[in-house]
């Protein structure tokens, strides 16, 4: 009879592989940014404290647009049913496998300086210059990320949705209950886990948005993402990279950390 | 070969709930065995633990002279049926059944033979090359009770088989297990359920559990007439359990004197007088109790009287009435003396 | 039902259009217009032609797609086995164990994807380790990135497997090994495909760490996407963006038909 080998060696081979690919090289990088100066010289520079504050405020202002948004439009798929609400969710699951900075590219043939809504402007005032010019501007970003991140609001919103009694909904509107007042007490408290948990992992996404912003070329809006790119592979300067990065890594991991926690207390 | 099952001072906790408390039961070689008890009274605890899937905090299992405490579930040589099939969904019927024997490294040769016998045994030779869920929940249980037989088990267990299927299939499937347990002299059979039609009908002996203790066992027509439990007396059989006093001058209830045996020297104070319900009869008698009647229920064949006796609701089950009594109304009720058993108040109910 | 007015339903539906189709639906179809296209400068793009895709299907953009087909294969295939693994390996554990090594392996999430493409090149620059400038710096950290999806998919279906299954079969004598190739592999197939979907997805449209490593001789559909676009070449970049999402459609739906024929219940 061979002696059976102890469970927790079977979880080795990943870990160790896990180690060499990831850890090691993130520890690395905690590592670099140790280096002498680095981070004070970081930290007090202008473009870093920009950088934070746009990635900041981009990112909390495009949670609270995805929630806005997301919340709408999954309540009016799940229950002001039509024709082709299947197709929109199934639409929805392939709109998230696409990579983020399609979005940018389209938004410059829409609301770019030549793009199709400053054309029907000229066309309908004559006015050669449409007013649209917001592109490469942080609003810019920020219409990107709310239509590319609104899905991930939607998808657990739709299953909570599913899961949700219609009996309740049925007994609160035969009691006299107007819709409104059915979503704000029915269907709001019943939606806040989902919407806490698509809440805070859009939040982290936004936070580590680099394709996006790559895009937009705007060299006004520099978020975290960006500044790593730039200081290392523009700039060569790789221990002010890895400080950038180590802070990135310390907002979006506490960030998740928080979004495990809400979406295990939602059951999600 | 035959082997029996014993447990011997089994319990087994769940951090400090402890959901089976040193049961000691000993199924002979061959036995139809029946755990009977209400949802936690710890019988699929104690399966479960002969299966391999609980670990007992302490005791020890035997399967025939051999200690199985520490073995692995696959090392145990036991078939066993759920109330879900779990049938493999990825398998056909006939796979289902040889997976036993493939894991078991049963020469190639053997298998299509095995498979067949346990197949024809069950009824579903026919159904072979189906997938399990073209198959009804019946069709889907022969096929789980085909693959625990084809490995030749020498315990089979069987865990809350019927539950899962309706009503007239569930005593088409009991006559089913009943054939089998004849058929198979060999095995013996653990069998959990908290239906006690199952027990009585399938069991050579009842062991009545609950709160996790075992309650009192012993074969059906034994456990039936002469409960030694408050507990048994109420969950088989849906005994009426009235409160006595024993005193110099016998039995009484509600200050009526009854004429009951009475086989031990009982203590001053109270007692359980269990009598059966079909047992009680309305009109004058032996034992007359007299009192209102309370609710009424027509059951088909025939009546069940509430009757309300000096505060004590006791139960009558009495052929279908011609005129239903109205509520309210007079009744006497009788009992023969040789149908109520006395039960020392508390036991059981520690 | 929770409008019932007739007027209420149109006004929700209107509402819906509204918001959706200019935000969703609209940038997915001007890019395929634009694709199509040789001018934009008005309301609609002008100039229709084919001459985008037939370019797109040679020399370097060929390239670029056979490039991001293999890395995004080679990084699914090892990314499933290690993520599947592990979420094996964890299920075993107790729940400590679990935790630590969920936690592990979900932290590449969390992760900016330009960070792991920093860490990455930082590690992978120096001896012993030397893969900067070799197509494998840009295979692994596109492993790196979508093995967390692969791990917490798979981990998700091994919570939702009845063990009622792994039970049984250990009842009829199977050991631990054979009941997982013979019971538990099988029964997981149809949520591993779905993971290789996703993991090949990701991996497809993977821009922020593979901008930070990519050799000149090993450059992905994104990234040939960008520099296009970034020198002014919106239409051939639509058109490569057109070929990149079909390829990836492509292989979602090869893989929910297998999906489909594979699911048992």
């Amino acid at each position: 009879m061979p002696t059976t080998v102890p469970v927790w060696l079977w979880a080795l081979p990943p870990v160790a592989v896990l180690a060499v690919v990831f850890l090691y090289p993130l520890a690395l990088v905690v590592q670099e940014s140790l280096a002498p100066g680095a981070y004070a010289e970081v930290l007090a520079s202008v473009s870093f404290r920009e950088a934070l504050v746009t990635t900041m405020w981009l990112a909390v202002a495009s949670t609270v647009g995805c929630l806005v948004l997301g919340f709408v439009l999954a309540l009016v798929i799940a229950f002001v049913p039509f024709p082709g609400g299947k197709a929109v969710s199934k639409f929805i699951d392939v709109f998230l496998s696409f990579p983020s900075f399609l979005i940018t590219l389209a938004l410059l043939f829409l609301y770019g300086t030549v793009g199709m809504a400053n054309g029907i402007w000229t066309d309908v005032t004559g006015d050669p210059a449409g007013p649209f010019r917001f592109l490469s501007t942080p609003w810019g970003v920020l219409l990107a990320e709310i239509t590319y991140f609104t899905p991930f609001v939607m998808r657990p919103l739709l299953a909570a949705f599913s899961q949700m009694e219609t009996a309740q909904l049925e007994v609160a509107s035969s009691l006299g209950a107007r819709p409104l007042r059915i979503v704000r007490q029915v269907i709001l408290p019943e939606a806040l886990p989902a919407l806490a948990a698509g809440g805070s992992l859009v939040l982290v996404m936004c936070l580590n948005e680099f394709g996006i912003v790559l895009f937009t070329g705007a060299k006004g809006v520099t978020t975290l993402p960006m500044l790593v790119y730039g200081k290392a592979i523009l700039e060569s300067d790789y221990a002010a990279a890895c400080v950038v990065a180590v802070v990135n890594v310390a907002l979006s991991v506490g960030l998740y950390v928080l979004y495990r926690g809400v979406s295990r207390r939602a059951g999600a | 070969m035959t082997s029996g099952i014993r447990f011997d001072g089994v319990t087994v906790t769940y951090g400090s709930n402890t959901v089976l408390d040193s049961l000691d039961l000993t199924v002979e070689p061959g036995e139809a065995m029946a755990l009977l008890g209400p949802s936690g009274s710890g019988k699929t605890t104690a399966l479960r633990a002969v299966a391999g899937f609980v670990r007992p905090a302490s005791g020890r299992v035997l399967i025939g002279d051999r200690d199985v405490t520490a073995l692995p579930p696959y090392k145990r040589g036991i078939g066993m049926v759920v109330q879900q099939y779990a049938l493999f969904p990825h398998l056909k019927v006939e796979a289902n059944v040889a997976f036993g024997l493939k894991a078991q490294k049963v020469p190639k040769g053997e298998i299509p033979g095995r498979v067949a016998e346990a197949l024809e045994m069950t009824g579903m030779a026919a159904y072979a090359q189906r997938h399990p869920r073209e198959l009804s929940g019946g069709q889907q249980q022969r096929v789980a009770i085909a693959r625990a037989l084809a490995i030749r088990p020498r315990v089979l267990l069987l865990d809350e088989p019927l539950s899962a299927l309706d009503a007239q299939l569930r005593s088409g499937m009991l006559a089913e297990l009943a054939r089998l347990h004849r058929e198979l002299p060999d095995v013996s059979i653990l069998y959990v359920t908290h239906d006690q039609v199952e027990a009585l009908t399938l069991a050579d002996r009842i062991a009545v559990m609950d709160r996790a203790r075992l309650q009192d066992c012993g074969t059906p027509q034994d456990l039936y007439r002469r409960p030694r439990t408050e507990f048994t007396a109420s969950f088989v059989g849906n005994a009426n359990l009235l409160p006595v006093t024993v005193g110099a001058g016998g039995v009484s209830f509600e200050g009526v004197s009854l004429d009951v045996p009475v086989s031990e020297a009982l203590p001053g104070a109270g007692a359980t007088l269990c009598v059966r319900p079909h047992l009680v009869g309305l009109g004058p008698g032996p034992n007359a109790l007299s009192g209102r009647i309370a609710e009424v229920q027509w059951r088909g064949s025939t009546h069940r009287l509430y009757v309300e006796v000096g505060g004590h609701r006791v139960k009558a089950d009495v052929r279908e009435l011609r005129e239903t009594p109205p509520l309210g109304a007079e009744v006497t009720l009788h009992f023969a003396p040789d149908d109520a058993v006395l039960l020392s108040a508390g036991v059981g109910n520690d | 039902m929770l409008v019932h007015s007739r007027t209420g339903r149109w006004t929700a539906w209107a509402l819906f259009a509204v918001l959706f189709v200019p935000l969703f639906a609209l940038p997915l179809l001007v890019i395929l217009a634009a694709s199509f296209s040789t001018h934009w400068s008005g309301a609609f793009p002008s100039g229709p032609t084919a001459a985008h895709y037939t370019a797109a299907v040679r020399g370097e953009s060929l390239q670029a797609l056979t490039t991001s087909l293999i890395t995004a294969v080679t990084a699914s295939v090892i990314a499933l086995t290690v993520g599947t693994w592990a979420a094996l390996a964890a299920a075993a554990l107790g729940k400590k164990g679990r935790r630590v090594l969920d936690a592990l392996f979900m932290l590449p999430v969390a992760v900016p994807s330009v960070v792991v493409g920093l860490a990455v090149l930082v590690a992978f620059s120096q001896p012993p380790m030397l893969l900067n400038g070799t197509r494998w710096i840009v295979i692994l950290a596109h492993t790196v990135l979508v093995t967390a999806f692969a791990h917490q998919s798979v981990s998700a279906a091994i919570r939702r497997l009845d063990p009622m299954y792994e039970q049984a079969a250990a009842s009829l004598g199977a050991r631990p090994s054979y009941v997982l190739l013979r019971v538990k592999l099988p029964l997981l197939l149809p949520s591993l495909n779905a993971a290789a979907g996703l993991c090949f997805a990701l991996s497809m449209g993977e821009l922020s760490a593979t901008m930070m490593l990519y050799p000149p001789d090993w450059t992905p559909l994104p990234v040939l996407i960008f520099t296009a676009t970034d020198r002014g070449s919106l239409f051939t970049g639509s058109a490569l963006a057109v070929v990149l999402m079909a390829a990836t459609l492509l292989a979602l739906l090869a893989v929910s038909r297998i999906r489909t024929r594979a699911s048992y219940r």
